[in-house]
Formats: structure tokens, sequence, C-alpha cells
């Protein structure tokens, strides 16, 4: 039975490739948004486990059937097991924060904005069997909650699924201010991976290895450094050069991410565009590609003089975001809910 | 003293951001939050003008029942607050109320005065096109449009009853052929006090996507032209109700109120769907004679939601999601026309 006089705080990004949670105990944890169960009795025995979620479900995936349940930034509506994994990813991330399990907690969860639009009853649902109190927010308005940018910024969100565009004016952003778009962390990957194929038809490779390229070596613009990494061509490791793929994977989202971002400023009250203008702020794992917010800021040019910036931790930006909308919501917000 | 103010303003701003959370979230689990008043609007000073008001009705007309000074057909369709830019003045005689009080009254912004005086819409009705062995426009996989608007129908009726202020009532709750005659009789039985009828679009030789909203009036559009014939098909309405008809052409006051809707509705879906779908293309407000509005002394509109002979659209009106979004962006152009953008209403925000 939880105690009324103890309360706990937790922030919880839920993305489509990584979620992460945080805790005002001081918790802070992330795992990558897979869940998989065993897919018979053989692969019960051999993993050991009813569920696995993260590195360990990718391990174990030839036992598993897995479920990336946020797939484009929204719960796929008619497949249960997505709505299942959102819960079991949410309890999970509760779990492994809350180590007090008298205490009432309050959680704020931060969604892709697409599905904060579409999915915002069923995430509410997947989530509140397992806090006492609940509010689910866009992610990219936890992470400019979080930072302190309530008023002429804008936070780019590039996440895995979706990026998701905000503008804030000193009030929660409405409809207009905020837009989504497919271009982002799973285009690069199915780029790269076309890219690959078409240059090196004999390698043998799949999409999640292309995801590991990508994280480790993203960029855009110009760079000096080789890329290189090891492929199987016939079953035997062979180095391969990717930087060209690379780039030109990486740099596919940049129209429709510029395109975007000048559309948003241009629809702001003229009187305050400039102060957005210096103050864009890009989060998500895809702030983490090398020189994007210089490629960007550079392409904006043209409309007057820009300020990009990236996110000092992108992982646990939206969830301390979420955190800190917890900690401040009134006490009787939380009542009330 | 400068850094206090700023520090008092921030928090301000902060405290404005949580409450619209807030309210955002109850409102998803359907629930609103108590009425809040402004730092600008205390308690004391809405009991001081409704008693200035009570006072200015008695001392004019001698008592509060018995006024005339707006036509009630104009008192629902909430006019006295959306009064649209360039059109006269149509409240009435309000040279009767010049004055200071009047003035006060009126230029209220945080509490509009038909609003303040607990007037307003308080019936929308909701029209499904077709039913019943009409079945109206058919997909090529076979997707009926009488069912698509029927459930996007009941949906947007239980977004808007969230609000307790509306009755919402559909023409058809089901599967049956309901006659335009009887359309509109419903619509005056039920006193609505705005009438949206929802349709999908068919356009064989255009593999488009398009988004438009009609208000009655003459077209010389021979596209809209032949749209309003089949649509009026079956309307029962006999030539004994031809003077009836003719008389509500005049009624200019009920076009302005219905454009404005129109308006509303339109850049609302095309707005919102824009963001989620890539080839829709905005067709704009139109006039056009359907029977369906003309028939009904209220502002109404008929919105073509998209085109069900589009082969993507018709796989995504298949699905829950897009109805969904479609119900809800209707329900954001309604509440706009009501000047109660979920925004401003809601959140308290304004930019």
């Amino acid at each position: 039975m939880a105690q009324a006089d103890k309360k706990l705080h937790i922030g919880i990004d839920l993305g489509t490739s990584r979620s992460s949670t945080a805790a005002d105990n001081g918790e802070k944890r992330w795992i990558t948004s897979y869940v998989g169960w065993p897919k018979d009795f053989v692969a019960a025995q051999v993993v050991g486990k009813e569920v696995l979620f993260g590195d360990e479900a990718l391990e174990n995936r030839l036992s598993l059937q897995i479920c990336r349940p946020l797939e484009r930034g929204i719960i796929r509506e008619g497949i249960e097991r997505s709505e299942e994994a959102v819960k079991a990813i949410i309890r999970h991330l509760v779990e492994l924060v809350s180590k007090d399990s008298d205490a009432r907690i309050h959680a704020v969860v931060g969604v892709p904005a697409e599905s904060l639009n579409i999915n915002k009853l069923a995430i509410r649902k997947a989530v509140s069997e397992y806090v006492h109190s609940l509010m689910v927010v866009s992610e990219p308005f936890a992470v400019a909650y979080g930072m302190g940018q309530l008023k002429n910024a804008m936070v780019i969100d590039i996440g895995a699924g979706t990026t998701d565009f905000c503008i804030m004016h000193g009030a929660i952003p409405g409809e207009d201010d905020q837009r989504t778009n497919l271009n982002a962390g799973d285009h690069i990957d199915e780029q790269l991976f076309s890219n690959l194929s078409e240059k090196y038809p004999n390698a043998t490779f799949n999409i999640n290895m292309v995801r590991q390229f990508k994280e480790q070596y993203s960029f855009v613009g110009d760079i000096d450094d080789e890329i290189k990494v090891e492929i199987p061509v016939d079953g035997k490791p062979v180095m391969h050069d990717i930087k060209d793929e690379m780039r030109r994977a990486c740099e596919s989202i940049l129209p429709a991410l510029i395109e975007t971002t000048a559309e948003l400023i241009a629809g702001f009250d003229p009187e305050f565009q400039a102060k957005v203008k210096k103050n864009i702020i890009l989060a998500g794992g895809g702030s983490l590609i090398r020189g994007i917010d210089g490629v960007l800021q550079e392409a904006l040019k043209e409309y007057g003089s820009c300020k990009v910036t990236c996110v000092d931790d992108p992982l646990f930006a939206g969830s301390l975001g979420a955190l800190k909308l917890a900690q401040d919501m009134p006490a009787s917000y939380w009542e009330t809910l | 003293m400068i850094s206090v103010l700023i520090e008092r303003r921030n928090l301000r701003m902060k405290s404005n951001i949580l409450r619209g959370v807030f309210e955002d979230n109850l409102r998803v689990l359907g629930r609103r939050a108590a009425p809040r008043w402004g730092t600008g609007f205390t308690l004391s000073r809405k009991l001081l003008l409704s008693l200035c008001t009570a006072v200015v009705m008695v001392l004019i007309h001698g008592s509060f029942p018995s006024h005339q000074w707006f036509p009630e057909s104009q008192i629902r369709a909430g006019l006295l607050y959306r009064q649209p830019v360039g059109v006269p003045d149509l409240r009435g005689p309000a040279g009767a109320l010049s004055g200071e009080v009047f003035q006060a009254l009126t230029e209220n912004q945080e509490v509009p005065l038909w609003r303040l005086l607990g007037m307003g819409v308080k019936t929308i009705m909701i029209d499904p096109g077709h039913g019943g062995r009409d079945s109206g426009a058919i997909g090529t996989r076979g997707t009926m449009e009488k069912d698509l608007v029927l459930d996007i129908a009941r949906r947007l009726k239980s977004k808007l009853e969230v609000y307790d202020d509306y009755r919402v009532v559909l023409t058809r709750d089901e599967d049956v052929q309901v006659p335009l005659k009887e359309r509109v009789e419903l619509a005056q039985r039920h006193q609505a006090d705005i009438f949206i009828s929802i349709h999908l679009n068919y356009l064989p030789q255009k593999p488009i996507n398009i988004i438009e909203t009609f208000y009655f009036g003459p077209s010389d559009d021979v596209k809209t032209s032949r749209l309003a014939e089949k649509e009026n098909a079956g309307s029962e309405i006999g030539l004994n109700n031809f003077k009836e008809m003719v008389e509500k052409l005049n009624d200019e006051l009920r076009l302005v109120e219905s454009r404005e809707l129109a308006v509303s509705i339109q850049s609302s879906l095309y707005n919102s769907s824009r963001k989620h779908g890539s080839d829709i293309f905005d067709y704009g407000t139109k006039q056009a004679p359907f029977v369906v509005l003309l028939g009904v002394d209220v502002p109404s509109v008929l919105v073509e939601l998209s085109c069900l002979s589009n082969v993507e659209e018709e796989k995504k009106l298949n699905t829950e999601s897009h109805r969904e979004n479609i119900a809800r962006y209707l329900e954001t152009g309604i509440l706009d026309y009501l000047g109660r953008n979920k925004g401003e209403a809601l959140y308290g925000a304004s930019r």
C-alpha cells in the first residue's frame, strides 16, 4: 500500500529507439525500446525469462517474438503486441528507478508528438497501471521545459521514428506550434542500407548492423576521417569504406529538416522570429550526428542570422525535462488526475 | 526591482504552462478543470458586471425576459461574440445601450457578453450524409461513404460532448436512409444552433485528395453544381415548399455566419491534415446550392472531408486513427468558430 506522504516523481522519455527514465531519488536509466517474448516453450527455457528488454532482447532475438512498439512514432493500432510492449516497457522503466515501493509515484511521460496526437489515451492506459498519477506531454516540449526554454525557442527533436519540431512562446504549445515529419533516424538507416546494398552487393549485413554503423559514424558536411567498417563477404570479414554512403544517408534528412524549420519560423509572430532563430535547439539521437548543428545553421542563413545548438545529453534531456515538469507540478493537480 | 518583476513574470508563465499540461491531460480523460478566473477578473468584478447588466436591462426595458435587443436566432448562434469583419453591426438596436456600461460589457474580452448572460450555441447538429440504401460514394476497396461519415460523426459527437455546454445531435445514428427533408425537419425540431453535414468526395477522373467546405449560395462552377445535384437527390422537398425556400435565400445573416463556420472548419481540417498527409489540396470554402443547407435556419455547412476515390486516402480512412484525427480537426474547427479555441479555452495560451 502506498504511503500518502511519500512521493516519488518520475520523468520518462518513451522513444522509438531508446527510452530513458529519471527519478527524484537520483536514479537515471535507459534501455533500447525493444521488448521480446519467447517464441515457444523451448525458447522460454533458453532465455529463462518471460519478457526481455532492450539490448538483452536484441541479443536473444532469434528466440523471441520481438517488438519495437513505437515504430514511426506511434503505437500501431490493432497490433495487440504493440500495446502490450508499451505497457511492458513502462513497467520496466518504472521498476528500474522506483526502488521504494511504498511511495506514491507521480510520472510525466514524454512521447513523440505524433504519438501524443494519435495514441494519447492508449498511452495513458498503458502507463496508468504502474503509477498513481500520470501526465503525458510531447517530447520536444519536455526537453524545452527541462532546459528552461519556455519562450522564443525552437526545439527540434530528431528521434528514430519522427523528427518533432516545437516552438515555445511562453505557453503550452498548440497544434500550430508543432510539426512532425518521418525523416528521422530510421529513415537514415533505410537510406544507408540501400546505399550500401548498391555499392557492396556481395556484402551481407542487416538493418541492425547498419543502425550500429550510423550510431558510431554518422556525420553531415565534410570530415577528414576515413570511415571503414567490417562487413562479411561470403562469410569472411572484409573492411569496407562507407564514408560517402554515410554522408548521403545522413544528409537525406536535411531538406525536410530545413524546410520545416523555416516554415515553422515563418508562421511565428514576426516580431519574435529573430529571437527564435537565435535559439534553435537540437535534441534526440539525431543531434549526435556530427556537424548537423553547423550545417543547419549555415542552411538557414538565407532566412537571417541563426544560432543552432545541441543539447548536452540527448539520451536524458527528455526524461530530465519530464522529471522537472513532474517536480514543478502543484500537488493539487496530481491529486485530481 | 526589474529583476523581481521579470522573475514574477517567469513564475506566472511557468504556472500557466503547468496548468496547461494539467488541463490537457484532464481533457484526454474527458474531464474539465474547475473554472479559473484570471488575475484581471476577480469574482467580485464578475458579480459587479453581472449586476450592471441586470440594472441596465431593467432600466431600459423594464424586465429581463421581455427584452428584444437581439433576435433569438442571433443569440443562439453566438453572434453577439463573433462579429464578422466588414459586416454591418448586426447586434440589434445597440444604440439604445450606448454608454460606458454597454461598451464595458461588449469590450470585455475575458467573458463575452453572450457567455456572461448564459447564452450561446446550445445544440450542435451533425449530419452524416447518405445511409441505408443510399451508400454514397464507394471506394475501389468497397469502402462506403455512409459508413465512414457515420463513424466520424459519432466520434465528433463524443468529442464535443466533453464540453458540457453543448447538446450534440446526429441526424442518423445508424445505417438508415434519412431523406434530406427529414434532416432539415430534425434540425428544426431539435432547435439546432449550428448544422454540420459531413460527406466524402469522389473524383474518379483525378487521383488527387482534396478538402472543401460549402455553405449555401449560387454557384457558377460546373463541378460544384454537379456535386450539389448529386447530394440533393432524394430530398423529398416538393414545389409546395418553394416559396419558403426562396424566402430563406435572403437570410444574409445566416449566410455570413455559415461562411464563418465554413472557414473555421476548412482551415482546421486542411492545416491539420496537411501535417499528416502529403497529397492533400485545399479547395477552400465555396457557395453551392445544397438543399439541406438552404432548409436549415441556422448557420450550416457541408464538409467534403477528403476523397474516397483516392486509393491511398481510402486505405487511411479504413484506419481508426485517421477517422479519429478527422473528428479531432472538425472539433477544433467548430470550437474555433464558437470562439472557444482549444488553446485559448483550456490552456489560457495565446501568442
